[in-house]
C-alpha cells in the first residue's frame, strides 16, 4: 500500500502499520474508497498501548465527520494490544485528489 | 498540521430530511394536478390556478427543499454551529402551512383571508430561517464569496415571501396599491433571481465542487455572480420606485433593461463557472443526480434567448422548471442521501456492522426517469407558454399537455426514489452491504 501516511511508533504496543490496515476499513460513504486509499490520512502515532490518528476530511464541515471519526476510533480500538485510540482533525495541508493513492483511483474506476 | 477551525454542526438531520420529503411530496402533488388540469399551463398565467400550481411548486416544493437544506448547509460552508439549532421545528412546519393556506388562497380566486393568513405565516417562517442563517455567519464570519453568497440568497428568500405578500395585499386593497404600488417583477426578481439563482450559484460552487472532485472553483465569478444579482434586484427596486413617485418617463424600462442585463450576465457566468469546474474535475463520470444538477445550466441559455425574443414569461418557466427546476431535483437526491444515511448511520445510531455507500440507498433506474420528465416537462412546458405568447393556442395545448405527463413521471419517480432513500437507511440492514475493500 503506497500512502502519504506517516508512521510513527514509541514503546508501541502494536506496529503503526497494523492500526493503519484497520483502518482501510472505514469507506467513505459518499466516494466508496476506504480513508487510507483516499489519502484522508496523515500519521497515525502509537505510544505504548494507545494510538492517536491525525486525520483530514474531503471538505470541511463535512456531514460525515461525527461518524468517519467514531468509526476510526472504532477500528483502531479494534487492533490487539491498542487499549486507547484518538481522532485528531486537522485541516492543514488541506485534502486534494492528487492524494488519493493508485489502490484509491482503481477503487475510483480511474484506472 | 492545524487543529480544525472549530466544531460544526447543523439542525438534527431528520429535520432537512423531512423537509425534503415533504418538497418531493409537493412536486408529485402538484404534477398530478396539473396533469388534471393541463389547460392551467396553456391559457392566461396570471389565473389562479395557474398562480396557485406556480406556488405550489416555488414555495411548497423549491423553498421547503431550499429551507430545509439551509438547516446543515450553512454549518458545512461556513464550517460552524448553526445557530438556534432547534428552530427548523417551528419554521419548516410554519412554512408548509403557509405555503398551503397561500395555494389554497390563490386557487379558490385570491381569497384574502388565507392568503393573508399564508403570506404571513410563510414570511415570518422564512424571516426565522434567514435570521438563522445571518445568525450563524456573524459567529463565524464567511470567508469565501460561496458562503457570503448563500447568506444573501436565504435573506433574498425571506424578502420574496415579504414582497410577496404586499403584493397579494396590493391586489387586495386599493390603499396598499397606492402606498406601495404594485410590483410583481420586484417580488419575481428577489425570488427566481437573488434566492434561486444566487442560492443555486453560491451552493453549487462548493457541492459541485465536493461530488465531482473538483478543486478550485474561481473565486471572482462567485463574487460577480453575487454583485450582478444585487444589481439586477436594485435595478428592479429603482423601476418600481420609479413607477410608484411618477419618475421620468422611460426611467421604469431603463431601469429594466438594467435589471435583465445583469441576469443575463449573471447566468452566463454561472454556467461558465460550471463548465470550468466541469474541466476541473478529476471523477469522469458524474452521478446521475449530480448530472442532472449540470443539465438544470442549459435552460439559462434558453431563457436568456426567450428574454431576447421577448417572450418573458417563456423564460421565467424556461428558468423556473428548467433550470432552478432540474438543480433542485440533482441536489434533493444528493443531500437527501446524505442526511438520511447520516441519521440512521452516524454516530450513536445504534447501527453496527458495515454501512451501505450512498449510492446503495439509491435506486439507479430512478434516475433517467427523473431527468427525462423533468427536462422533458420543462422543455415542454416552456414550448407551451412560448406557443400561447406567439397566439398558436393549437400547439399550446398538446405542449401543455406532454408537459404535465412528462413532469408526472419525473416528479413521481423522484417521490419514489426520496421515498427509496429514506426507507432504506432508516431500515436497519435493508440497503445492501458492500464488502469492505482491503489493501495489503
Amino acid at each position: 500500500m503506497t500512502t502519504i501516511a506517516e508512521l510513527i511508533e514509541r514503546d508501541a504496543a502494536a506496529p503503526a502499520a497494523e492500526v493503519l490496515e484497520a483502518l482501510t476499513a472505514v469507506v467513505d460513504p459518499e466516494l466508496g474508497v476506504d480513508v487510507v486509499n483516499l489519502g484522508l490520512v496523515y500519521a497515525v502515532t502509537v505510544e505504548g498501548s494507545a494510538a492517536r490518528v491525525s486525520m483530514t476530511l474531503t471538505t470541511p464541515g463535512c456531514p460525515l465527520q461525527a461518524t468517519i471519526e467514531d468509526q476510526v476510533r472504532a477500528r483502531v480500538a479494534s487492533v490487539p494490544g491498542i487499549e486507547g485510540a484518538s481522532v485528531e482533525l486537522v485541516w492543514d495541508p488541506p485534502w486534494t485528489p492528487l492524494a488519493i493513492t493508485e489502490e484509491g483511483k482503481r477503487q475510483l474506476g480511474w484506472l | 498540521m492545524t487543529h480544525p477551525p472549530g466544531a460544526s454542526g447543523g439542525a438534527h438531520p431528520l429535520v432537512p430530511v423531512s423537509a425534503l420529503l415533504g418538497g418531493a411530496l409537493a412536486l408529485a402533488f402538484g404534477a398530478a394536478w396539473l396533469l388534471a388540469d393541463p389547460g392551467a399551463l396553456a391559457g392566461y398565467l396570471g389565473s389562479p390556478r395557474a398562480v396557485a400550481l406556480t406556488h405550489l411548486f416555488t414555495l411548497l416544493h423549491v423553498t421547503l427543499v431550499y429551507a430545509g437544506t439551509l438547516q446543515q448547509l450553512p454549518a458545512v460552508l461556513l464550517v460552524a454551529d448553526l445557530a438556534w439549532k432547534r428552530l427548523g421545528y417551528v419554521a419548516l412546519p410554519l412554512l408548509v402551512a403557509g405555503g398551503a393556506l397561500l395555494v389554497h388562497g390563490f386557487a379558490s380566486g385570491f381569497r384574502a383571508v388565507p392568503l393573508a393568513l399564508g403570506g404571513a405565516a410563510a414570511t415570518a417562517a422564512l424571516a426565522l430561517v434567514a435570521a438563522q442563517t445571518v445568525r450563524t455567519a456573524v459567529a463565524r464570519p464567511p470567508r469565501d464569496p460561496a458562503s457570503r453568497g448563500l447568506v444573501a440568497a436565504a435573506c433574498y428568500l425571506a424578502l420574496t415571501m415579504a414582497l410577496g405578500t404586499l403584493l397579494a395585499g396590493a391586489r387586495g386593497s386599493p390603499a396598499v396599491a397606492r402606498a406601495l404600488g404594485y410590483a410583481p417583477e420586484l417580488h419575481q426578481t428577489a425570488g427566481l433571481v437573488g434566492a434561486f439563482l444566487l442560492g443555486i450559484a453560491a451552493a453549487g460552487h462548493k457541492l459541485l465542487a465536493m461530488f465531482a472532485l473538483a478543486k478550485g472553483g474561481s473565486a471572482w465569478r462567485v463574487t460577480a455572480v453575487t454583485w450582478l444579482v444585487h444589481g439586477s434586484f436594485a435595478a428592479t427596486l429603482a423601476g418600481a420606485a420609479s413607477w410608484l413617485l411618477g419618475g421620468p418617463t422611460g426611467a421604469e424600462r431603463s431601469a429594466g433593461t438594467v435589471a435583465t442585463l445583469c441576469v443575463c450576465a449573471a447566468g452566463a457566468l454561472q454556467v461558465v463557472e460550471v463548465a470550468a469546474l466541469l474541466r476541473r474535475r478529476l471523477r469522469r463520470r458524474l452521478e446521475a443526480p449530480v448530472a442532472r444538477y449540470v443539465l438544470a445550466h442549459a435552460f439559462l441559455p434558453l431563457a436568456g434567448l426567450l428574454l431576447a425574443a421577448g417572450l418573458r414569461q417563456a423564460a421565467v418557466v424556461a428558468a423556473l422548471l428548467g433550470f432552478v427546476g432540474l438543480a433542485v431535483s440533482g441536489m434533493l437526491v444528493k443531500i437527501l442521501s446524505f442526511l438520511a444515511w447520516t441519521t440512521a448511520f452516524g454516530g450513536g445510531a445504534g447501527r453496527s456492522g458495515p454501512a451501505p455507500l450512498l449510492r446503495d440507498l439509491t435506486r439507479p433506474w430512478l434516475e433517467p426517469a427523473i431527468t427525462a420528465g423533468l427536462g422533458l416537462g420543462a422543455l415542454a412546458a416552456t414550448a407551451a407558454v412560448a406557443a400561447q405568447a406567439a397566439s398558436s393556442p393549437a400547439a399550446a395545448a398538446p405542449l401543455a399537455t406532454l408537459a404535465a405527463a412528462s413532469l408526472f413521471v419525473g416528479a413521481g419517480a423522484q417521490l419514489w426514489q426520496a421515498a427509496t432513500v429514506a426507507w432504506r437507511s432508516l431500515r436497519a440492514g435493508a440497503a445492501p452491504r458492500r464488502e469492505v475493500v482491503t489493501t495489503k
